[in-house]
């Protein structure tokens, strides 16, 4: 594996009070991090809130300075990087936000959004940054006219896409999206997440995808990191995580997901109550006081990320001993009837290419032949 | 089983300016004890259909220009104000997705259901509040005599959502209405909250309408499903009728467009376009503009048939069978 970004040891720690005497309350967010992340791969961090996956991604793009450990990029610690080297870096590491609707400035027109990386980097003369905007809008399934128009013009989905073209502008090698399709509805998801993956062959990107969707993961993603209070507690590839989970914590993650289909297992509850307070964590496992699992060492003692083989890691006392249950076997298949027709509308669907191709322009006439 | 106890017939909603109604014949019946769940995307209407049972629709510009919703033999659509109040949060509860939308933030979380307790039992203030604790140790709320004295904002998300819930359950309501009750929580926290909402149901006899956007969710607590688009309901049947037999191009591709959790598939086959904004639906079946089925037939609106066994489709084309299909219109133009 040849890693495009690694994490070593990061930590962040936030002061969330200051009182006049006495210690500040400290959260630590990210708390010793280490991971590699493979060039071409997409890689997904996942966890529930506060567990600090969203700081975690904006350490490693350095949107915000890490309180320890290093994050490593073509040869350069990004953490500890002058701040005019590390906008020059920019150019290959770009983000996407979750929020379409707040990440755009509403007084710039879509051109000039997109433009404005390229501008900052010094990217091409103005007719070609018009020419690549023309370009870039047309790949995220949006049109060159769009460049004149304004964000609050477009709906949630088609504000996303303009998101993404930014990030895209300067030629970025690796995209961290912070739950990039979650404030979406099911169906503007699904096309996002195509788009996304299109994007991704044709420009050879590196994608973390931050999400709390664990289908979305399973569908996107190569690899998976699962993330508690700060800490990585498991990482595997993405078939192996959800068919045989090795935390704790993972399989009571999987065990809660809500199966869309008829017959599917029913979501269990394998712990009650919320995750402990960040600011102050349990001793031990950080997990310990909700596993149905714990013993005696797991109170006392943290287990650290250790090789699990097959390419896995776990940071489970008893990870070698326990048998997890996955998602094997939990979605049954589709019924023959529902099977059929599915495969009638994904038929019909791909004999239709202008809808496939031009998704959501043209809201009332969407079919405008030659468009 | 006895007959319907709330029973939607042609409830039509319009919204000042537009002139689509916004909601447009919805009807459903629901027997005690049962769950139907209202599924759909964005501006399909589900909240609002809601919003008209309960009378909270924000009048002008929304107003409910057609229909009946009787529960327990009166309309609720007819009912002066008065009457709503004496039968919301009693016979008829609500839960939110935002908890903070129906408690009050300056009020004790045992205050609150107190009160609500006094209003509509006509107890006095020891009992109510002990009828309080009952519920907060019914919702399963850690330390309920501690939780009783704080404040909405010093409880978790989850907290919150269970002392909504605890509020909404407190005069035994025999109807229960949840609007996207556990999207903005946590997977782990909306399997706890699901788990004691059936459960509580289960107890209580209740029946709910419970309004969704989620599938998976809609697989774990649907007895009956009503699928809606543009303001319509497109499909509708048992949630066994719309998992195993769905028949709607909408509702075949909504759940197209779910990532499966076992084997990656290959590419999502979606939903293509977007949702026309209100008043702009196409004056026919209101999903043919994104419907790779639709033809020149589809300019007429159709009406919501009966397929057989109670699953209703409005489709001109349902039931759906391959070689019987009209010429695609991509094609055809």
């Amino acid at each position: 594996m040849t890693a495009i970004l690694s994490a070593r040891d990061l930590r962040r720690e936030f002061v969330t009070k200051r009182p006049l005497f006495g210690a500040p309350t400290v959260v630590r967010a990210v708390d010793g991090v280490s991971l590699d992340i493979a060039a071409g791969e997409t890689f997904a961090i996942v966890g529930e809130s506060g567990c600090g996956k969203s700081t975690l991604a904006r350490l490693l793009l350095r949107l915000i300075d890490p309180t320890g450990g290093e994050v490593w990029y073509d040869g350069e610690d990004l953490a500890h990087l002058p701040a005019d080297r590390m906008r020059a870096l920019r150019r290959d590491l770009q983000f996407i936000f979750q929020d379409p609707f707040s990440s755009l400035n509403p007084q710039m027109s879509v051109g000039a959004l997109i433009e404005e990386p390229m501008r900052a980097h010094g990217i091409g003369t103005p007719a070609e940054r018009r020419a690549r905007v023309a370009d870039l809008l047309s790949r995220v399934g949006l049109r060159p006219e769009h460049a004149d128009r304004y964000p609050h013009e477009f709906s949630g989905g088609q504000r996303q896409r303009i998101g993404i073209a930014r990030a895209l502008a300067s030629g970025p090698k690796v995209l961290i999206g912070d739950e990039p399709v979650s404030a979406l509805d099911v169906s503007i998801q699904a096309q996002v997440v195509n788009l996304l993956e299109d994007l991704k062959d044709e420009f050879g990107l590196t994608l973390v995808i931050i999400a709390h969707d664990l289908a979305v993961i399973r569908h996107m993603a190569t690899r998976v990191a699962v993330m508690y209070l700060g800490e990585v507690v498991e990482l595997a590839p993405a078939a192996d995580l959800y068919a045989a989970p090795k935390h704790p914590y993972t399989e009571t993650l999987l065990a809660a997901i809500p199966v869309a289909a008829w017959g599917a297992r029913p979501a269990r509850t394998l712990v009650e109550g919320d995750p402990p307070n960040p600011i102050a964590p349990p001793p031990g496992c950080r997990f310990h006081p909700r596993c149905p699992y714990a013993t005696d060492i797991c109170r006392t003692e943290r287990p650290v990320l250790t090789d699990a083989g097959e390419g896995r890691s776990v940071a489970c006392h008893r990870a070698a001993e326990l048998s997890l249950a996955g998602l094997d076997g939990a979605e049954p298949g589709r019924s023959p009837a529902a099977a059929a027709r599915f495969a009638l509308y994904a038929r019909a669907m791909a004999g239709d290419p202008d809808k496939t191709n031009d998704p959501e322009t043209g809201q009332t006439q969407p079919r405008q032949t030659g468009d | 089983m006895t007959g319907p106890l709330l029973e939607v017939r042609g409830l039509t909603v319009a919204l000042k300016g537009v002139g689509q109604p916004i909601v447009d014949d919805v009807g459903f019946a629901l027997a005690p004890g049962e769950t139907l769940c209202l599924v759909g995307e964005s501006g399909c209407g589900k909240s609002l259909t809601s919003l008209a049972l309960m009378g909270l629709l924000q009048s002008p510009p929304l107003k409910v220009i057609a229909g009946t919703a009787r529960f327990a033999g009166e309309d609720l659509l007819a009912m002066d104000t008065a009457r709503l109040r004496e039968i919301r949060g009693g016979r008829m509860a609500m839960i939110f997705q935002e908890p903070m939308t129906s408690l009050n933030p300056g009020l004790r979380i045992g205050e609150q259901i107190a009160e609500s307790v006094r209003r509509h039992k006509g107890v006095g203030q020891a009992e109510a509040r002990a009828r309080a604790l009952e519920m907060l140790r019914r919702v399963r709320i850690p330390a309920p005599e501690k939780r009783l004295d704080e404040f909405p904002h010093q409880l978790s998300g989850g907290m919150r959502q269970r002392a909504m819930i605890a509020m909404a359950l407190a005069n035994d309501p025999e109807l229960l209405i949840a609007d996207e009750p556990t999207t903005a929580l946590d997977v782990t926290i909306q399997a706890q909250i699901l788990k004691l909402m059936k459960s509580l149901q289960q107890d209580t006899g209740a029946a709910m309408v419970l309004i969704t956007h989620d599938l998976g969710v809609v697989a774990e607590m649907a007895d009956k499903v009503a699928v809606m688009y543009g303001g319509r309901i497109v499909e509708a049947g048992t949630a066994e009728q719309l998992f195993t037999d769905p028949q709607h191009p909408y509702t075949i591709g909504l759940m197209s467009s779910m990532p499966s959790l076992g084997d990656r598939r290959a590419r999502l086959v979606t939903v293509p376009g977007t949702v026309p904004p209100p008043g702009a639906m196409p004056p026919g079946c209101r999903f043919a503009t994104r419907c790779p089925f639709a033809t020149a037939a589809c300019d007429a609106a159709p009406a919501l048939r009966d397929l057989g066994a109670g699953h209703g489709v409005a489709c001109h084309f349902a039931p759906l069978v391959a070689g019987d299909l009209p010429q695609l219109r991509s094609t055809g133009t």
